[in-house]
């Protein structure tokens, strides 16, 4: 049961997942080549001065990328199983619908994981071949927030898709934004690291609310 | 042991009440269709008997089990098709069978591809580029390959021309022959369900008749008579349905000839020429629940 529940999902992903990653990786090496223009056509002092000094992120351009990944997997797993109502489908499969619906989750992660796991490395290769080891760490901390921002988008898309009722979808919707937008206020290297671990521990909660959305489906949003 | 039991059924939508205190029970081993005009609630019922639908009161027991929580061994008993033979459509027919032979513990994959393979289409055809009547195959043989206990389907003629129909047929026939089988049924072509149903269920704004198909056909009948005049007859004690083409009135009736001209003469409506004849079971739907 478990493979067959990979293998739909793995089915319906694949296409979005290698589409992503090769986003993802195409903005990794864009972010690459500006930098290595920056450094080989400007005094690298200035550069130094941008990046540590004032604070100049130069791997702005991936920002938004783990919010679109998340968005774009949340779609790519549910809206074939909303068209006509076929997620009726797997409900009907000999297992628990919270089983199911978390194999199907856990899909949708572990390549959203790969992606951005793919990312903060590209990035933190790219700025160790060119800035001291410390700067290319730092890169984590300040990528988190973007990658937990996308986790939120992969989780309140997956609620909103499965959701049935529009009030309810437009009050989801709502709520997810102003979380994510949250994890976009700040800017600088690390400005979250003092609210991350406890950001990281609540994130989980997010899977409630797919888990009633869920419930609220096969009821039929009673 | 019933296979299906409902029990004080109640279910509505915003104001709009579909049941009010339904009540039937199906046995194991029967063959059941369920017969309504559109938006009668047919389609409602079967979400509520799968779980998909709770209902605003009343119990549904499918297998023994409360429907709204069907547990994963009584849902492997159970073969649903829904309307319009929902399938993964990203799926490729070897896919398909892949998938849910690793759902199924007794999946009989012989069976799957002896049905599938009568299409004669490749095993890497998508399910998304299949005709109405070919994906219907594809689901006909997840379900059969399931062996369940209980077949569960819902208007599975939608769609599909009279060769795959007949197909439908001849699998359901055999299917209900291996014995101790049920099977509930929705169609609107009422006219498949004579050759294969032995209890029928009318439905007709939230009430219900069941009947056994013998029994109905024998005990409902069809009158024929002529009258120029333009008839306006509303249902009563004895007449169940009427229509009228040009000067030939149809009438339906549980009454006997003797009781039906009795009641007509009573009513000052002239009966040239009125005789019973035979009846098909559609005839027999459109008299009980009219046209509209």
């Amino acid at each position: 049961m478990l493979s067959s529940l990979l293998l739909k999902e793995w089915l319906k992903l694949k296409r979005y997942f290698i589409a992503a990653l090769l986003l993802n990786i195409g903005i990794c090496l864009k972010i690459f080549f500006d930098i290595r223009q920056q450094i080989y056509s400007e005094h690298s002092e200035m550069v130094w001065y941008q990046a540590i000094h004032i604070q100049t992120v130069l791997y702005q351009d991936i920002r938004y990328l783990p919010l679109i990944t998340g968005l774009v997997l949340a779609a790519a797993q549910f809206v074939p199983e909303m068209m006509g109502r076929r997620l009726r489908l797997s409900l009907h499969l000999p297992g628990s619908r919270e089983v199911m619906l978390f194999f199907s989750l856990f899909s949708g992660f572990l390549l959203f994981l790969m992606i951005c796991g793919l990312d903060a490395v590209l990035i933190y290769l790219t700025l160790k071949m060119y800035f001291p080891v410390e700067v290319a760490v730092s890169s984590l901390p300040t990528m988190l927030p973007w990658i937990l921002a996308g986790l939120l988008a992969y989780f309140g898309g997956v609620t909103v898709l499965l959701e049935m009722n529009w009030s309810r979808r437009i009050f989801l919707s709502l709520v997810f934004a102003v979380l994510i937008s949250m994890l976009f206020s700040g800017s600088g290297y690390g400005w979250f690291i003092p609210a991350l671990p406890w950001l990281i521990l609540l994130a989980p909660l997010a899977l409630l609310s797919v888990f009633e959305s869920g419930r609220r489906f096969q009821e039929r949003g009673v | 042991m019933n296979a299906i039991e409902v029990h004080n059924l109640r279910h509505q939508y915003s104001e709009r009440v579909i049941y009010e205190d339904l009540n039937f029970s199906i046995p194991e081993g029967s063959i059941c269709g369920l017969l309504g005009k559109n938006g009668q609630g047919k389609t409602t019922l079967v979400n509520i008997l799968m779980g998909f639908l709770k209902p605003v009161a009343g119990k549904c027991l499918v297998l023994g089990e409360d429907s709204h929580d069907l547990p994963p061994a009584t849902r492997t008993r159970i073969g649903l098709l829904h309307e319009g033979h929902l399938a993964y459509e990203f799926m490729t027919i070897s896919q398909t069978e892949k998938f849910y032979s690793g759902c199924y513990p007794n999946w009989e994959r012989e069976v799957f591809f002896n049905l599938v393979e009568k299409m004669g289409l490749p095993h890497n055809h998508k399910v998304a580029n299949m005709s109405c009547g070919q994906r219907s195959q594809v689901v006909l043989g997840v379900i059969m390959a399931q062996n369940p206990d209980l077949l569960i389907l819902d208007d599975y003629s939608m769609g599909l021309d009279a060769g795959y129909r007949r197909l439908f047929l001849d699998v359901l026939h055999d299917f209900s022959a291996l014995g101790g089988k049920t099977i509930f049924v929705t169609s609107h072509i009422v006219q498949d369900l004579e050759q294969l149903v032995d209890t029928m269920i009318f439905i007709d704004q939230g009430k219900i008749m069941q009947t056994g198909l013998d029994d109905f056909m024998t005990s409902f009948h069809k009158y024929v008579f002529l009258n120029k005049s333009e008839l306006s007859l509303g249902k009563d004690d004895i007449i169940t349905g009427f229509e009228q083409r040009g000067e030939q009135v149809s009438l339906y009736s549980f009454a006997d000839t003797q009781q039906v001209v009795q009641h007509l003469t009573t009513l000052g409506v002239q009966t040239k020429d009125l005789r019973k004849v035979d009846m098909t079971l559609e005839d027999g739907f459109i008299g009980l629940m009219g046209k509209y």
